[in-house]
């Protein structure tokens, strides 16, 4: 089974391309492929009808206990036949029913015939989640043979209609699926079936299977995607929609039903739902023009009547049923592809402009004839046969004492009158002769256009005749079903003939009953039309899709609409909310509390809290930042009384750079944080704000209380010493210990950089720093002392010192500059880099290190740009910060990696000592070259933002590229007024 | 072996430094960039192989022992983290490779894209390999810095405004893990995980609740778990094709991960299960929910993406074996098929000159190939048998099932609605985009069919916007590589059920960091007086 | 292990106001907000180092009183990432303000693209249910029995049909 399925795939993929070459051709060699494995299905018999099985096991996902398992046991081959019997004709058919120049060919090919072989595996397949696995494809196929025609608005809703609807079926199915896989240990629909689960679980797993069953199957009430489904290509119609897919549904409960029709539940549901699609689909058929419709509804009211036969839980019902399953795909397939025919010759399917059909095309008419006698259940046809099983094991299974018995067979047999009905209205609609109507003419088909419904006919008429040849091969499957078929007699078996019984006489007065309606059409149309519409699932549907939208829309805008704010606040409410709660419910609490470590802290504490509180109230800008700086500092005083001088240090000389940063970006934005922002809901902010604020500072005092432990901290001092050849701790930690993550840190860094850089000067991190034309020559030493006059300025008259002292000096406007403060300026810039690399190299047993040396090399050349503009700091550091960046992260990375290679262990320092005047003595180790590489990336990202904020920004306000300077502009020009304060 | 952990991490940012140092030498930058995540890819399958052979790596950087040093430490969890995102960045970065080859580079400029994409995935293999808290902060730093400018890139002025939204947010939960950090300390004394493992089962139940609830907070709102997820759909759609598809497809994960790797570390009780159980339904209802409201294919995407959040918060809230096993196998699949899909968005932004559903027609006529990609993208995200996302989906709820729980049966049952609604959502932006022909469209003027091959935006440059053979090329690999999950099922199963069993009882883990036992730590404090113990 | 009560109520404070700035819609509030928040994370690590002491440094003070290192160094790191992000932030304002300039809508935020986009998603899915309705009309078209002439069955169920069109129209009212 398994080549089978694998030949399908391969297949269908093929078949696009196939058809390129092949053109409609292309459905006789596809055609090949389901014939076969009808062929090789044929050949199962012998096994089959002895009640064995051909199986076939592949694992696939042990832990889930899920196999590609196949067994073909007698339902399994009844349908295999039946799938890729009729698979077959349908494709030979579409060789004639299409053109080759009909748009898409090859993909309609190539679903067509994936579907035949997704049919073939699902009625094959024994584990559980494979045939679920089956099902869903047939779902998706359908989607897409349905919208074939992707221009018609019915075609693709019909398309998400069917989808939809089968795919709920189908998940409600699948929790069933799963429920009794889990409560049997195992997926073998074999085991399951033999072992059924009895406990309650099992129940509900089964009543959830019946549910997709009913929706794939197309019963009240999902019954209304079927005719809806009717905006499909012909072909597809008779195949998915009338022989395979809603026969699925059909399958699913006859092949549970041997174990599991007396579970609860099952027979109330199947029989009402089966009686009440039988009738509504046949009471709907009865009022349709449209031929396709009219069967369409008659399918719908048919599976009613299958799923009747087939999931009544006696032996005689499910010999009837499986009898009754074939001769529906015989017959229903047949009048489809006739109704294509028609539709194809004579433009139009509604029978209302049709006219003397039958005379044009006698073969057809004849073909037409044998099925829909076939439908009506006129013996000797095999629906006839079919439907004389059903009523006489109905009636067995009533006088044997089950009420459902009953409802069943009255039921089926009112739903029989209105096929009848509905049965003579087909032929007479499609052949008849309408005298207001010029007579249709159908041209000439040739032969093997009838090639398909030919061969269904004859076999509906030969199993009619032989049904008791067939009785044996169904026999095997209907054995399984333990519900004894009657009290008194023996087994039933299919026949022709069964002499004159009650299921007989039923059928006679059906009959009879059915003729009458069909003369009394009018008189029935009023009262069609009189009856209150019942409730329209069709359009429930659609209320339900557009109600889930509606909500949808809603949902969506109440959670999405505040932005930002509405964002963040909503996550710190989960955050009071929670944590709250768990404070709340805490019983831990320290045992002792210090109001202060000493008194000055309260000091520090009270200005940082001013400063808080003010920071977050202020108007301007400036302030704003300033005293968000104070609560910096109030840091940086806390950690120096508290023994950390390192962090004192980083902290002061990252709160300065900050504050200058601001300033640099502050200066183009207006003074006031524009003041219509006052108003979003101050109330609530708050609130939100004092909570986390209040949870935050309960549950951190909370935890301190709760160590337990020691601190791993206790091993540091000696480890630190004797193994990292340092005294700072901190420091040693930051370049050797947990050097990991200063490594990270760094890369965080280079990232930042390149961002500033990318929002600035968008395109990309390589614009040019404006330099001096003649700087280069101007640095060499041989021009040292060259006088350069620069024409544009001499002209101003502004004197060009013999020595460039300030080398950019010149550039900037003499009105504005302050000479002593460059000079000042230029006088420590050299100064203040010696003692940052002395930082640097110190660190390693004082208070310092790479970040604190890069900072104030950073703030060195922040003082040099402040005062000299951004062509005095391209002259300060004459190199690329892409370069220094990514020297220094080479330099980082590259210890860890390199002494990868030494010792297998990454950032593992090697040492040795030196003692250097002043600095005294230094170890000198890998780690120093990681802190140098530290040291680059802090210099390189100081300067990356102060080309880019400081200098970039400069040359854009030069520039003029925006407009007014703010200090000029009127308040607010900044920021549109907000609308949408709420 | 154990050296190649840190390579990892190491090389992406040798990289990134090169590429910096490379300026504006695109060609060889590009090189830089694809060789060093195909060496990281290549290694880190060799290291999934090597640990689910012998057991978990751990290296002790620098020769540090934990709890002093750093400890990288990689089990089968995080091998098949590594793998998966390491295959993902590189798919990504080809395509994106692809689409500078054909824009000229104007919407990822090679020099700021380059580098911080690849700090980007030293970020994401670093919080992986972590065997130390601080360090899976440090790594999140990495990763989110890099993707806030990979969120701004070209500074329009939609990009700044969702950039900030997301900027800002993530900003709050890393100071909200961050905080967790400090109370974990203050709790336990210690960052390494191994250690905080070993010692949070002595905590008072409170406290470990305090410090449970604060770390599924921070890792929440990265996760994308509702309510902490609206920000997301905002976000991420903005951004250019590749970098949206990063993002879709790992970031979330990464707080995903976080979620796994600290709640069966350090609370394997499961005690945070109810809470994650009801977290799990809402963000899977409201998530698609919101993708049925939207009509831009990147937002809806968007939505689905926060929507299928939950199943692996379900998973991780059932906390059985098979759970855990099934966790893992979804989070791999949907790294998988939301890139794909991604990518597949940008493909159709490409051919249709837009992603609003409003404006698209046609494309199966116009497009096949990406009709086809997109396609079996969407039947695969939306959990469709045979594919991988079906097989996630019905781990899942049979792990849920052999538990059984009522509430576990509600959360199937959302679970099931989940999957039809998204199965929904995609099946209507087929039919729009698809095969609705363009006459269609409301509004359908000729004028627009212009614009669909121009950028509107360029001035006066008709700009035909073209795809290479490169981004199908990759898109393509996605795809085929998300059937791979499906046909090799089996053994990727095996595969996740012994990385579950890994992680399913922490001693494996402490032990694999402290092979002798922790006593030792206990004894080295003599002679200092460091507070703790004192209690 | 305890630490000073004064420490934990200044950092609740910095949470509190950090908090309250950045839940406004101003970027440069956004900023000082997350430079409050910082400061104040930054402090909690900080308290968890416990009691003040001598510095960490191993030469000269001993080892006695010396204060938990590992918190410093953890913090380290943070205030230098923060120190980045904040640099990033800034770029961000800049690049926001200097589009405002250019018009858009400088340094605040705004949603308005949300509803934007509910409104484009209700027009499109519009389209949607119209084709549900196309399927509905397919089927009544030959039930309602106009645009046919039959050979009988006039009688037909006119009043049904109107009925129904009203209440479709009613559907897509709705629906809008």
């Amino acid at each position: 089974m398994v080549p089978f399925l694998l030949a399908f795939v391969v297949l269908s993929v093929l078949t696009p391309w196939l058809t390129r070459h092949l053109g409609r051709r292309v459905f006789y060699l596809i055609a090949l492929l389901p014939a076969g494995t009808f062929a090789y299905t044929v050949t199962q018999t012998a096994t089959v009808t002895t009640g064995g099985a051909v199986t076939q096991s592949i694992p696939w996902i042990p832990q889930l206990g899920i196999s590609l398992s196949f067994r073909v046991d007698t339902l399994a081959w009844l349908l295999a036949l039946v799938v890729t019997g009729i698979g077959a004709l349908v494709l030979v058919y579409c060789a004639r029913y299409f053109t080759d120049d009909e748009p898409n060919l090859g993909r309609f090919a190539a679903l067509l015939l994936a579907f035949a072989g997704t049919m073939y595996g699902l009625v094959t397949a024994d584990d559980l989640v494979i045939m679920f696995m089956f099902w869903e494809i047939t779902s998706v196929l359908s989607y897409l043979l349905i919208g074939h025609y992707t221009h018609k608005r019915e075609s693709r809703g019909a398309a998400l209609q069917a989808l939809i609807v089968t795919t709920f079926g189908g998940l409600v199915m699948l929790v069933g699926v799963v429920m009794i896989s889990v409560a049997s240990g195992t997926t073998s629909l074999a085991y399951i079936v033999a072992n059924p689960v009895t406990t309650q679980m099992g129940t509900w797993a089964i009543l959830l299977i019946l549910v997709g069953a009913l929706s794939k199957s197309a019963l009240v009430p999902f019954h209304f995607w079927l005719p809806a489904a009717m905006a499909a290509p012909t072909p597809v119609s008779a195949y998915l929609h009338a022989a395979a897919m809603v026969k699925a549904g059909i399958y699913i409960v006859a092949r549970l039903a041997p174990g599991y029709a007396d579970s609860d539940g099952w027979l109330p549901v199947l029989v009402t739902l089966g009686v009440w699609t039988m009738v509504v689909g046949a009471w709907r058929a009865l009022r349709q023009y449209d031929l396709k419709l009219l069967l369409a509804y008659g399918t719908v009211s048919q599976l009613g009547f299958l799923m009747i036969a087939i999931g009544f839980n006696t032996r005689d019902t499910a010999l009837a049923g499986a009898a009754l399953l074939l001769a529906h795909a015989l017959y229903k397939a047949t009048l489809f592809l006739v109704v294509g025919v028609i539709d194809h010759r004579a433009g139009t399917r509604d029978w209302r402009k049709l006219s003397a059909v039958g005379r044009s095309a006698p073969a057809l008419a004849v073909i037409a004839l044998v099925a829909v006698a076939s439908m009506a259940g006129l013996p000797p046809l095999f629906g006839f046969v079919a439907k004389e099983a059903v009523f006489t094991s109905l009636l067995d299974a009533g006088v044997g004492g089950s009420g459902w018995g009953y409802v069943a067979l009255i039921g089926t047999a009112v739903g029989s009158v209105l096929t009848v009905a509905y049965s003579i209205r087909f032929f007479w609609g499609a052949f008849g002769t309408r005298k207001q109507q010029p007579a249709t003419v159908l041209h000439a088909s040739p032969w093997d256009t009838l090639l398909a419904p030919g061969v269904l006919t004859v076999a509906t008429i030969g199993l009619g005749l032989f049904a008791s040849v067939l009785d044996p091969l169904l026999t095997p499957y209907a054995d399984t079903v333990p519900g004894a078929g009657s009290l008194t007699e023996a087994p039933y078996h299919l026949a022709l003939w069964h002499g004159l019984e009650p299921a007989l006489y039923l059928s006679a007065v059906v009959l009879l009953l059915g003729v009458l309606m069909f003369r009394a059409r009018r008189g029935v149309l009023r009262l069609q039309a009189k009856v209150p519409d019942y409730i329209d699932a069709g359009r429930g549907y659609g209320k339900a899709i557009r109600g889930v939208d509606r909500l949808a829309a809603r949902v969506t805008h109440f959670a999405q609409r505040g932005g930002l704010p509405q964002y963040l606040g909503t996550i710190l409410t989960v955050f009071v909310l929670a944590l709250g709660f768990a404070a709340f419910v805490n019983r831990t609490w320290p045992d002792t509390i210090v109001w202060w470590d000493y008194p000055g802290q309260v000091l520090i504490a009270l200005i940082m809290a001013i400063c808080a509180v003010m920071a977050a109230r202020v108007g301007q800008r400036m302030t704003a930042v300033i005293l968000a700086g104070v609560t910096g500092y109030g840091l940086v005083a806390l950690f120096a009384f508290h023994g950390a001088p390192d962090l004192a240090l980083t902290q002061a000389l990252v709160e300065s750079i900050t504050l200058v940063i601001f300033v640099l970006v502050l200066r183009r934005l207006p003074a006031n944080i524009a003041q219509h922002n006052k108003p979003v809901r101050p109330k609530r902010r708050l609130l939100i704000g004092s909570l986390v604020g209040l949870v935050m500072g309960t549950i951190g005092f909370i935890a301190l209380g709760a160590r337990d432990f020691a601190s791993i901290a206790g091993a540091l001092p000696r480890l630190s010493v004797e193994d990292g050849h340092g005294d700072n701790i901190v420091n040693v930690m930051l370049v050797d210990i947990r050097a990991w993550d200063t490594m990270g840190e760094v890369s965080v860094l280079i990232v930042v950089a390149t961002g500033v850089a990318s929002l600035l000067f968008v395109s990309g991190r390589n614009a040019v720093v404006p330099r001096l034309k003649e700087s280069r020559s101007l640095r060499s030493a041989a021009n040292r002392r060259r006088v350069v006059a620069d024409p544009e300025l001499s002209s101003e008259g502004h004197a060009v010192t013999r020595q460039a002292f300030i080398l950019a000096g010149r550039k900037n406007d003499p009105r504005s500059r302050s000479i002593l403060i460059e000079v000042l300026v230029r006088l420590l810039f050299h100064p203040a880099m010696i003692v940052s690399i002395y930082l640097l190299f110190a660190g390693h047993n004082l208070p310092g290190g790479g970040f604190a040396g890069g900072l104030l090399a950073g703030l060195a050349l922040v003082a040099r740009y402040l005062a000299g503009g951004r062509y005095e700091l391209s002259e300060a550091a004459p190199i690329d910060p892409g370069k220094l960046l990514g020297l220094g992260v080479i330099l980082a990375v590259g210890m860890a990696v390199v002494s990868l290679f030494f010792d297998g262990v990454p950032l593992e320092s090697a040492y040795f000592t030196a003692t250097v005047p002043v600095l005294g003595d230094l170890s000198f180790g890998t780690s120093t070259i990681f802190d140098i590489g530290v040291y680059l990336v802090v210099v390189g990202l100081t300067y990356d933002i102060l080309r880019s904020l400081g200098s970039e920004i400069d040359r854009q306000s030069e520039n003029d590229e925006i407009g007014p300077r703010p200090d000029t502009a009127p308040e607010g020009a900044s920021t549109t007024p907000e609308e949408v304060t709420r | 072996m154990t050296a190649m952990v840190p390579l990892i991490v190491c090389l992406p940012l040798l990289g990134a430094a090169a590429a910096l140092m490379l300026g504006r030498r695109r060609r060889l930058q590009v090189l830089v960039s694809v060789l060093s995540l195909a060496a990281a890819t290549v290694m880190s399958a060799v290291l999934l192989v090597l640990v689910d052979r012998t057991g978990p790596a751990v290296v002790q950087v620098g020769g540090w022992e934990a709890p002093w040093g750093i400890v990288l430490v990689v089990d089968r969890l995080s091998a098949i983290m590594l793998l998966i995102s390491a295959l993902m960045l590189l798919g990504v970065l080809l395509f994106a490779v692809g689409q500078g080859v054909v824009d000229g580079d104007t919407e990822t400029p090679v020099s700021i894209f380059h580098p911080t994409y690849l700090v980007l995935a030293a970020g994401l293999f670093n919080a992986f390999v972590a065997g130390d808290l601080f360090s899976m902060y440090v790594g999140f730093e990495m990763l989110l810095s890099a993707s806030y400018v990979l969120l701004t890139l070209g500074g329009t002025g939609a990009r700044i405004r969702v950039g900030i939204t997301y900027i800002v947010v993530s900003l709050v939960s890393s100071l909200l893990f961050l905080s967790a950090i400090a109370l974990i300390y203050g709790a336990t004394g210690t960052v390494t995980l191994a250690l905080i493992a070993e010692r949070m089962p002595d905590l008072p139940a409170d406290i470990q609740l305090i410090l449970g609830l604060l770390l599924l907070i921070a890792f929440g709102v990265k996760a994308a778990v509702f309510p902490m997820s609206f920000w997301l759909p905002d976000s991420y759609p903005t951004a250019p094709a590749p970098v949206t598809a990063v993002f879709a497809g790992l970031l979330t994960k990464v707080g995903i991960y976080a979620i796994l790797r600290t709640q069966t570390l350090f609370f394997p009780d499961n005690q945070f299960s109810m809470p994650l159980m009801i977290v799990a339904g809402l963000t899977l209802l409201v998530g698609i929910l919101g993708a049925l409201a939207q009509a831009d294919i990147k937002r809806l995407l968007s939505f689905t993406l926060v929507s299928h959040i939950g199943y692996m918060l379900f998973g991780i809230a059932i906390g059985t074996p098979l759970a855990i096993a099934a966790t893992i196998f979804y989070v791999v699949h949907h790294i998988v098929v939301q890139t794909t899909l991604f990518l597949a968005a940008g493909l159709i932004d490409r051919v249709g000159g837009t992603t609003s559903l409003s404006r698209l027609g046609g494309l199966l006529g116009s497009s096949p190939l990406v009709a086809i990609l997109f396609f079996l993208g969407a039947l695969n995200l939306g959990g469709i048998p045979p594919f991988s996302g079906f097989l996630g989906k019905i781990a899942l709820f049979q792990a849920g099932t052999i538990v059984g729980d009522p509430i576990i049966y509600v959360l199937i049952g959302v679970g099931a609605l989940t999957s039809l609604l998204t199965l929904y959502a995609l099946a209507r932006a087929w039919n729009m985009a698809f095969w609705r022909p363009k006459q269609q469209i409301k509004d359908y003027t000729a004028s627009m069919s212009a614009s669909l091959v121009e950028d509107p935006q360029d001035e006066g440059i008709v700009l035909k916007k073209t795809i290479s053979p490169l981004m199908i090329g990759a898109t393509t690999s996605m795809l085929v590589l998300a059937l791979g999950l499906t046909v090799f099922a089996g053994p990727i199963f095996e595969l996740t059920t012994r990385a579950a069993g890994n992680i399913s009882s922490p001693s494996t883990y402490i032990d694999a960091v402290f092979p002798s036992g922790t006593g030792a730590i206990e004894n080295s404090n003599v002679g200092t007086n460091f507070e703790g113990g004192a209690k | 292990m305890s630490a000073s009560l004064t420490l934990v109520i200044v950092m609740a404070v910095m949470y509190a106001a950090g908090v309250y700035v950045m839940l406004e819609r101003s970027l440069t509030r956004v900023l000082i907000g997350f430079l409050l928040v910082g400061n104040a994370t930054n402090l909690l690590i900080f308290i968890m180092s416990g009691r003040p002491g001598s510095s960490p440094i191993v030469t000269g003070t001993s080892v006695e009183d010396m204060v938990d290192p590992i918190p410093q160094v953890l913090m380290l790191t943070a205030i230098v990432i923060n120190f980045g992000i904040t640099a990033l932030l800034l770029a961000l304002i800049y690049r926001s303000w200097w589009l405002a300039q250019l018009g858009d809508e400088g340094d605040t935020l705004t949603d308005e693209h949300a509803t934007e986009s509910a409104d484009e998603a209700d027009t499109t899915f519009l389209s949607s249910s119209d084709d549900d309705d196309a399927i509905a009309e397919s089927l009544d078209e030959f039930e309602r029995g106009d645009g046919a002439t039959s050979d009988e069955d006039t009688v037909s169920n006119k009043k049904d049909a109107a009925s129904r069109a009203a209440a479709s129209a009613s559907d897509r009212g709705d629906a809008r």
